[in-house]
């Protein structure tokens, strides 16, 4: 038993004295250290208790934002073109995952994925709290789906995101004129916040996704949930369901958007079908399409790269952006003006030996045999070029200009697509701006038959056929017909806007428009591609030039390098007596415009007026201009 | 002398027991509501806690039973079994998120620190009462116990937990406040410390620790990261407002914003449940404990009895002002329990062992040491 050393001393009396005084000192320490722990209970607990228990409430209840169904695009008919279908998408929450590397393993797997291709999106992410979800791979497809919902357990932290994304239900049908969609970028947002975007949302980026955003992109749901610190919802206390965006109508008709389009695969180019009557767009095509698929996820930049580099420019708008010279389709305008100014009455004839020596240069026409002695009529339907070369020596360019200026020419159209091109229209103030020279009396020959300066996009053409066919009057192209709200109630609708009336006696239209049926009536018209048995249509070849190279000359069309061969015009109105719908159509290096494109102007037509046999289809083609 | 004196039992503090046990009530209480939503397997944690508690009672009836003059004959064989301890925990102990302060027993895991805190009073309280000296402590008194102490501050340093090595810091400075230092030296000794503190910013802290204290001061500025405990603490703490949010009520707890909620942050569920009037009363009944503990220190016959009894005071006083100001943000985020509150058998134990110290000085007040 160990002996208890305590002594009691005179001296431990003493210091116990001392040491007794102090416990009164820490006692008043002790009392002053728990007043400041009251002081601050005080603070934080009445004081600022109202601000702290906001705070608390903001902590337990989080917003989460449910992405709204984007608004449906539709045909003239209400045929659903761009709809919205469900996107499944692999996230993983990092936070909730205790063996990361076990849980990725298995992903690669599951997902058919490279393990470091998914580690290299994780570490992109690396910088976010771990509690954000990370995308690893999106748009899974059914089976896998099933699987991890099935292996849930075995994936912690792994969850299934439920996206709506576009459904393009009749492919790239009219791509360029509905455009696509894309994550909002940090400029966009910038400028949209208050709109409630945010970063990740996606945001129409061209065409009528991005013009109509407003009305397409409707408003996020969001539902309140309780979490706990993981992000783990608890409960959900209250939900606002998302507004699904407006429908917005087009003018266009899918099945003949389809037909115009399936008539151009393997081609560059465009195909506009307006109503004569309207302005309202029936086709707008441009071929080659975009592979609006390829955009859904953000497009990968080898997708980019390829669209840029491929020679027949997918990216580029045609219809609005395609600037190339009208060439014969120029002559309905040339002979109005001649007219007008009474530089050739109808029965003017002059005489075409294939070709016109004018100054020092000789002027070809397409017929180097020559038409002989040919009117007015005939020039139109046979497109002669020395008719209109002589024609335009006493009307003069700008004469010729203020006529083509009238039908819109020159100008942009101001159909609502961006970027659109305004095509030219040269005049003897535009060349001494642009060139500080005058005007040669040979180039108004070239420009005629619009070659030489002439620009126009394939829109311009079918307006001007248009305006030509309709008494006169220039509509503005109309690509949207409606918006409408979720039960179908109309919010926007859009009347035909008047943009002008071109210049013109309705005898003289009259007479053009008599040379453009026979341009595909007549047995020697050059538009005989385009001849419909059961409806009459008129129209206009054309052939433009992209370099007049004479080396080519003798070659045949296809000997001739793809990219120096000639752009192939067409432009038709029918029905001819009573017109309701204006065609244009380009094929870029198509060749003659007689037998490249008039045939696909023709199956527009034969889809507008429901023509389903083989009606016509026979015609003899004069292979040229 | 083991036979039981009847006096004892007359001079036994009821009142002090029964402090400990509304402490006790209202800790295991806190406890339930702070692990309600969790799903433990196994036993959930308050009974975990009633157990230690059990536990830590068993082990104050033996610490009773003997007079507490005989630690001081003990406390180097206790000194060497602490540092022994340490020790295996350090080479031996399980690594525990990326520390290595625990001794698993299977049934139960050690954390040697804990004790060996409370070993460290009794080894300090013997030296002091050992070393008389009527004038004052010198400098060259103090270099025994600050090895001492330095010596169990290292081991736990190195494991790495700071919370408690500081609490050596503590319980060293307090102690030797406490007896009489000569004046030369107290201002010898509050020159240095004042010359090492940025000695030891710059070579001992590691960057998260320094970090820590950076963001007490404005732990807006890293709300998920390291202000994030501050931050989560007083929004839960000041959620509690007056009368609280009820018991088992507390979001803030519940939901896991809190992290270390049954630990370190127990109170802050303690005052989002309780608000402003539960705190009180809790921070009242613990004033109160401290106060009878005071008053053995004052009631003691002898000097060793005084340091220990102060000893043990400043021990829990520390850890819980340290605790609760953390909690509150007005200190940095260490590693320190609130002793009787949070969860934790070798804290519990070690402050029950402490506070059964504590009654024992109190039943041996009238009696003379026996020589």
């Amino acid at each position: 038993m160990p002996r208890i050393p305590t002594r009691i001393r005179k001296l431990d009396e003493a210091e116990l004295k001392v040491l007794k005084r102090r416990v009164d000192v820490v006692t008043a320490i002790i009392i002053v250290f728990i007043a400041i722990l009251i002081s601050r209970l005080w603070f934080l607990q009445i004081h600022r208790g109202q601000d702290y228990s906001k705070l608390s409430e903001n902590n337990r209840v989080r917003a989460r934002d449910i992405a709204a169904p984007r608004g449906n695009i539709l045909d003239r008919k209400g045929n659903i073109v761009v709809a919205n279908r469900p996107q499944f998408n692999v996230v993983w929450v990092r936070e909730d995952t205790p063996n990361p590397d076990k849980v990725i393993k298995s992903l690669a797997k599951i997902l058919d994925e490279d393990i470091s291709a998914l580690l290299k999106i994780v570490r992109e992410s690396a910088d976010k709290p771990r509690y954000v979800p990370i995308r690893l791979k999106k748009d899974i497809d059914w089976k896998t789906l099933v699987y991890i919902e099935n292996h849930k357990i075995d994936l912690p932290g792994v969850r299934i995101e439920v996206l709506p994304i576009r459904d393009y239900l009749f492919g790239d049908l009219a791509s360029h004129l509905i455009g696509y969609l894309g994550e909002v970028n940090p400029d966009e947002l910038k400028s949209l916040q208050w709109k409630g975007y945010l970063g990740g949302d996606q945001i129409g980026k061209m065409g009528v996704e991005k013009l109509y955003e407003d009305h397409l992109h409707g408003e996020k749901g969001r539902k309140y949930v309780e979490v706990d610190a993981l992000g783990f919802e608890q409960k959900q206390l209250e939900a606002q369901e998302p507004l699904p965006g407006n429908d917005v109508y087009l003018t266009i008709d899918h099945k003949l958007q389809l037909a115009a389009e399936q008539a151009m695969e393997g081609k560059a180019g465009a195909v506009i079908a307006m109503e004569v009557n309207t302005g309202k767009i029936l086709v707008l095509a441009s071929s080659p399409p975009l592979k609006l698929e390829e955009f859904v996820d953000g497009i990968s930049t080898t997708a980019w790269k390829s669209m840029l580099d491929n020679p027949l420019h997918p990216l580029l708008n045609k219809s609005i952006q395609g600037q190339y010279p009208p060439a014969s389709t120029y002559k309905i305008n040339t002979a109005l003006a001649a007219l007008e100014s009474g530089a050739i009455t109808p029965k003017t004839i002059f005489y075409c030996s294939g070709a016109l020596k004018f100054g020092n240069k000789t002027y070809r026409c397409w017929k180097k045999s020559g038409h002989g002695a040919i009117d007015l009529h005939r020039a139109l339907a046979e497109s002669c070029d020395v008719y209109f070369y002589h024609a335009s020596q006493e009307t003069g360019i700008d004469n010729i200009a203020k006529y083509a200026q009238s039908f819109g020419l020159g100008t942009k159209t101001g159909i609502n697509l961006e970027h659109e091109k305004p095509g030219l229209i040269p005049t003897s103030a535009w060349k001494k701006r642009k060139y500080g020279e005058s005007w040669q009396d040979g180039e108004t020959l070239s420009a005629s038959i619009g070659q030489g300066f002439n620009l126009a996009t394939p829109l311009q053409i079918c307006q001007m056929m248009a305006a030509l066919v309709n008494g006169g009057i220039l509509y503005r192209p109309q690509l949207v017909l409606s918006v409408k709200g979720l039960e179908g109630e109309s919010l926007q609708s859009f009347t035909p806007l008047v943009d002008g009336k071109i210049l013109g006696s309705p005898q003289n239209i009259a007479l053009i428009r008599e040379g453009l049926v026979a341009a595909v009536n007549h047995p020697r018209g050059t538009g005989g591609a385009a001849r419909l048995k059961s409806i009459k249509v008129g129209g206009k070849t054309g052939t433009a030039q992209v370099v007049g190279l004479s080396q080519h000359k003798d070659l045949k069309e296809d000997e001739i390098p793809y990219k120096y061969r000639d752009h192939a015009w067409f432009t038709a109105y029918a029905p001819a007596d009573k017109p309701e719908i204006a065609v244009a159509v380009i094929v870029e290096h198509g060749g003659h415009g007689g037998s490249t494109a008039g045939p696909i102007a023709k199956k527009v037509l034969k889809q507008y007026f429901n023509i389903l046999s083989d009606d016509a289809d026979f015609f003899p083609v004069i292979e040229t201009d | 002398m083991f036979k039981f004196d009847r006096r004892l039992l007359q001079n036994f503090d009821w009142i002090f027991l029964l402090a400990i046990l509304i402490i006790a009530v209202m800790g295991i209480a806190n406890l339930y509501s702070a692990t309600a939503m969790n799903e433990y397997f196994g036993t959930p944690v308050y009974m975990k806690q009633l157990y230690y508690y059990l536990l830590g009672f068993g082990l104050a009836i033996l610490l009773i039973s003997f007079d507490y003059r005989l630690f001081m004959s003990w406390n180097y064989i206790l000194y060497a079994g602490a540092i022994l301890l340490l020790v295996i925990a350090l080479v031996f102990g399980s690594t525990v998120a990326g520390t290595q302060r625990w001794i698993n027993l299977g049934f139960f895991r050690l954390q040697p620190s804990e004790p060996a805190k409370l070993v460290l009073v009794i080894t300090l309280a013997s030296y002091y009462y050992r070393k008389d000296t009527g004038k004052g402590f010198g400098l060259r008194e103090l270099g025994v116990p600050a090895l001492l102490t330095a010596l169990p501050f290292l081991l736990i340093l190195k494991q790495p937990d700071l919370g408690t090595a500081l609490m050596f810091c503590f319980i060293f400075i307090s102690m030797t406040l406490f007896v009489r230092l000569k004046w030369t030296t107290l201002a010898t000794l509050v020159g240095s410390c004042c010359a090492l503190i940025p000695i030891g910013w710059n070579y001992f802290l590691k960057p998260y620790q320094k970090q820590r204290v950076l963001t007490l001061f404005n732990p807006e500025l890293d709300p998920s990261g390291s202000g994030y405990h501050i931050l989560q603490s007083k929004i839960a703490v000041g959620s509690g407002s007056t009368f609280g949010k009820g018991f088992l009520k507390g979001t803030q707890g519940h939901l896991e914003f809190l992290p270390e909620r049954h630990t370190d942050f127990a109170f802050s569920v303690w005052a989002e449940e309780w608000g402003f009037l539960g705190s009180l009363f809790f921070l009242i009944c613990f004033f109160f404990l401290l106060l009878l503990g005071l008053n053995i220190a004052l009631s003691s016959r002898d000097k060793f009895g005084v340091l220990l009894a102060f000893g043990i005071i400043s021990l829990i006083f520390w850890q819980a002002f340290i605790n609760i100001a953390m909690i509150l943000g007005l200190l940095p985020v260490v590693g320190m329990p609130l002793p009787l509150f949070s969860y934790g058998g070798s804290s519990l134990i070690t402050t029950l062992a402490g506070l059964a110290i504590l009654m024992n000085i109190r039943m041996r007040r009238f009696m003379a040491p026996t020589l």
